[in-house]
């Protein structure tokens, strides 16, 4: 029985190291399949049955009801065109490629995934609402105080997530051709 | 050297040797209850979308969600366009039908999930007849039983198929819910993206 002596203290380690490394995996990205475009990153077996576990755990902590395959695919930036994590204190251009999408909406998150509380009580701009310019293209302001244009209100709080969620997506062009999609761009301008 | 750090020495690999067993079990035991973790936090964690709007919902009634604000911790990265309204189905209590339709204007998409968040069917209203939805949600064993009535009842009178715009949902799941999402293509028109969602009808339906 003198040999039996550690299986007790093996057996809570082994938990406790379970349990950490489970908290540790639904801290990461939700699944291993990320395309990334730029500063852009999106996980399309999220939508479908071929989901990965490690996915499926992450969604269900988070609360999350991820868009269908069929329903359109979400783009999610941390990070501007030159890797540095979106700050609020900041101002940040978007701009260049729409999603080839029917429609789309780009909408700012704090690192929990809520909307940001802000002075125009405003969380997002659409495709259709937006202006542009007369060839099409457009450029949109994501900034704390409010900017002429296409403006994306931030709040207060300065660590920031982007989602651009492309509806009733072009799959052909989504999800099996992501090399040859473009996607706005992220540029910093000044902070504050 | 002392006899007593001689004899040390001597017993130092044997004391190795017999810690790596359990460093192995420690090892395959930390591995099991993750794995074990992974694979049941879909079903159990409470906070999950399942657990959170649909599974207090009765079979056969809709829920319309309210609008995403900053207040709101769930469903985490909601979009503020997007007006959902969720109906759960429970097969072991029978088969599910939804009905959706869209405006025409504003994009409309449905979604089935099983309870652990599985997406296993979506669509958008472009992908189907004028915009409708008419989808029963069944197990195999219901699906083959609703085939033999309907042959029984075509034998019988000759007028037993299906409607045409009916998809039937064969689910690998027996609980989940289904998500129907419409989208505001501006801010002022969330009301309208709402409204399309009063067109939508979950009931139960029963087996054959």
């Amino acid at each position: 029985m003198s040999n039996l002596k550690p299986l007790p203290i093996v057996l809570a380690a082994a938990v406790a190291l379970g349990v950490a490394a489970t908290l540790l995996s639904l801290r990461g990205e939700p699944g291993f399949d990320a395309v990334r475009l730029g500063p852009w990153s999106s996980w399309p077996r999220l939508g479908n049955s071929e989901i990965d576990p490690y996915a499926r755990a992450v969604s269900a902590v988070e609360g999350a009801l991820p868009l269908g395959g069929a329903e359109g695919l979400a783009f999610i930036a941390q990070v501007d065109e030159t890797g540095s994590p979106l700050d609020a204190r900041c101002d940040y251009q978007i701009s260049g490629a729409a999603p080839p999408a029917r429609f789309w909406t780009l909408t700012a998150y704090d690192s929990a995934g809520r909307l940001r509380t802000n002075i125009a009580e405003r969380y997002g701009l659409t495709s259709a609402a937006l202006l542009r310019s007369a060839d099409g293209a457009f450029s949109i302001t994501a900034a704390r105080e409010a900017r002429p244009g296409n403006w994306l209100p931030l709040g207060e709080k300065s660590r920031f997530i982007l989602v651009l969620r492309a509806y009733q997506a072009n799959t052909s062009a989504l999800a099996s051709a992501f090399e040859g999609l473009t996607l706005p761009t992220i540029t910093r301008g000044l902070c504050s | 050297m002392s006899s007593r750090e001689i004899l040390l020495r001597k017993k130092f690999p044997g004391r190795v040797f017999a810690f790596i067993p359990w460093l192995l079990g420690l090892v395959l035991g930390a591995v099991a209850v993750h794995l074990i973790l992974i694979l049941t936090l879909p079903a159990l964690a409470p906070g999950s979308a399942y657990r959170q709007f649909a599974r207090p919902l009765p079979l056969g009634e809709k829920r319309v969600l309210a609008r995403a604000e900053p207040s709101m911790s769930r469903p985490s990265f909601s979009d503020p366009f997007a007006a959902l309204a969720l109906c759960r189905f429970d097969l072991k209590q029978g088969p599910l039908r939804l009905r959706a339709s869209a405006d025409g204007d504003r994009p409309l998409s449905v979604s089935v999930r099983l309870a652990d968040g599985t997406v296993i069917y979506s669509a958008g209203d472009r992908q189907t007849p004028g915009g409708r939805f008419n989808i029963v949600i069944v197990t195999q064993a219901q699906a083959d039983a609703q085939d033999a009535a309907r042959e029984r009842a075509e034998d019988d009178s000759g007028e037993a198929k299906p409607a045409e715009d009916e998809l039937r949902l064969i689910s690998p799941g027996k609980s989940g819910f289904a998500v129907v999402r419409s989208l505001a293509l501006r801010e002022s028109d969330y009301e309208k993206a709402a409204a399309q969602l009063d067109a939508v009808a979950c009931s139960m339906e029963k087996t054959p």
